[in-house]
């Protein structure tokens, strides 16, 4: 295959541990026709797993939640794999997965409560079960973070300016706050290829 | 005294032999400033003081490890001393960290450019430690000048480059009464 010979493709693939043959059309026909988009792409995505506020492993648990939101299976059980080489226990794994399936549910809820404004969808409960959200193995502050990255991703207002407001107020930098949702976007830029 | 040319000046026009291949009738070929400026990519210089010497192939073997990340940066690698053509030639022949290399090492046996970049050493006439980051018009946009036993780090060259690369050209990024940007303008700011 002609696109195998585009170095930018191999070094991508080998970054992000992936194989040659889950690479999606959309990679190959880039790589086929030499798009500067891919060498960005590779940069970007590499830089996002190596910012200054955040450890190798939080970017990895990040970009495994933004594969997870976007139903990336390959690019998720690299990225899982990378993350667990950097530390990450199963049972954390497993919390980014439940802490995805969570801020999805509460992503369309609050924005259908921030869309309408009216008083019956404020006052009623929801009703919804978020018992993770009480004692998170990731810890509180990584736990908020995962929360605002999902939520940016899925374009919730509400959520986001919850989450980045309780994250300042556990004495998260505005910096590290920046580079969580960088990385995500960056990786939103990867999974949509995939 | 030396005065080292700085940023927002032009790159000094040159014209050098340097090795590019191990091949048989290969092995050199001529670079220019006229020549880099003709691909319309960024580049990246850097110099070293003598081969043969300790520090230098540990360091060129780095910046040649990550010869992809410049030229995914659309970014051409020079690798240049006050040696000739034949000694990098031999040099590259008998190491084994330097026989793959993937970038030029220019020949500056004149010393001229050296001398003109300011970073010849004045005792003994060779290059202290010098790498320049140059845009695609060939002005200088970053200088870095290390003493002659001091190594480099690769990964801040990079990160240099992209700082200098990452022009946040998105019409989203613009606050509400700035005028727009146009790519020229911010090419040329």
């Amino acid at each position: 295959m002609i696109a195998l010979e585009n170095e930018t493709l191999q070094n991508l693939i080998s970054d992000l541990n992936l194989t040659n043959d889950t690479l999606s059309d959309h990679l190959n026909h880039l790589a086929i026709n030499e798009s500067k988009h891919l060498r960005d792409l590779r940069i970007n995505l590499k830089n996002a797993l190596s910012f200054s506020n955040l450890t190798r492993k939080e970017s990895l648990l990040i970009a495994f939640s933004v594969a997870v939101n976007d139903r990336t299976k390959n690019l998720a059980d690299s990225l899982e794999s990378l993350a667990r080489a950097e530390g990450a226990t199963e049972s954390e794994l497993a919390e980014v997965r439940a802490c995805v399936s969570l801020l999805n549910v509460n992503n369309v809820f609050y924005r259908f409560r921030h869309f309408t404004k009216k008083d019956y969808y404020q006052q009623t409960p929801a009703g919804i079960k978020m018992g993770i959200m009480i004692n998170p193995i990731l810890g509180k502050e990584f736990f908020e973070l995962l929360s605002l990255a999902v939520s940016a991703l899925n374009g919730c207002e509400l959520c986001v300016n919850a989450h980045e407001n309780s994250l300042l107020q556990l004495g998260t930098s505005e910096a590290r706050v920046y580079d969580a949702v960088r990385c995500a976007a960056i990786f939103r830029g990867m999974t949509v290829l995939s | 005294m030396n005065r080292i040319i700085s940023l927002g000046e032009s790159f000094p026009t040159f014209e050098k032999t340097s090795v590019t291949s191990l091949e048989k009738g290969k092995e050199f070929s001529t670079l220019s400033l006229d020549q880099q400026l003709g691909t319309g990519k960024w580049m990246v210089m850097f110099w070293w003081p003598k081969d043969f010497t300790f520090v230098c192939p540990t360091e060129i073997a780095e910046f040649n490890k990550n010869y992809s990340e410049f030229s995914d940066r659309d970014t051409n690698l020079i690798g240049a001393s006050t040696d000739s053509e034949f000694v990098h030639l031999a040099w590259r022949q008998n190491h084994p960290d330097l026989k793959g290399l993937r970038f030029p090492m220019l020949a500056d046996t004149s010393k001229s450019l050296a001398e003109e970049l300011g970073i010849l050493e004045a005792n003994e006439k060779v290059a202290y430690r010098a790498t320049f980051i140059v845009d695609p018009q060939g002005i200088i946009r970053w200088v870095s000048v290390y003493d002659l036993n001091v190594g480099r780090n690769v990964e801040e060259v990079l990160r240099v480059l992209d700082a200098l690369q990452t022009d946040e050209l998105c019409p989203c990024n613009w606050k509400r009464g700035e005028e727009t940007l146009s790519i020229s303008d911010v090419v040329e700011a």
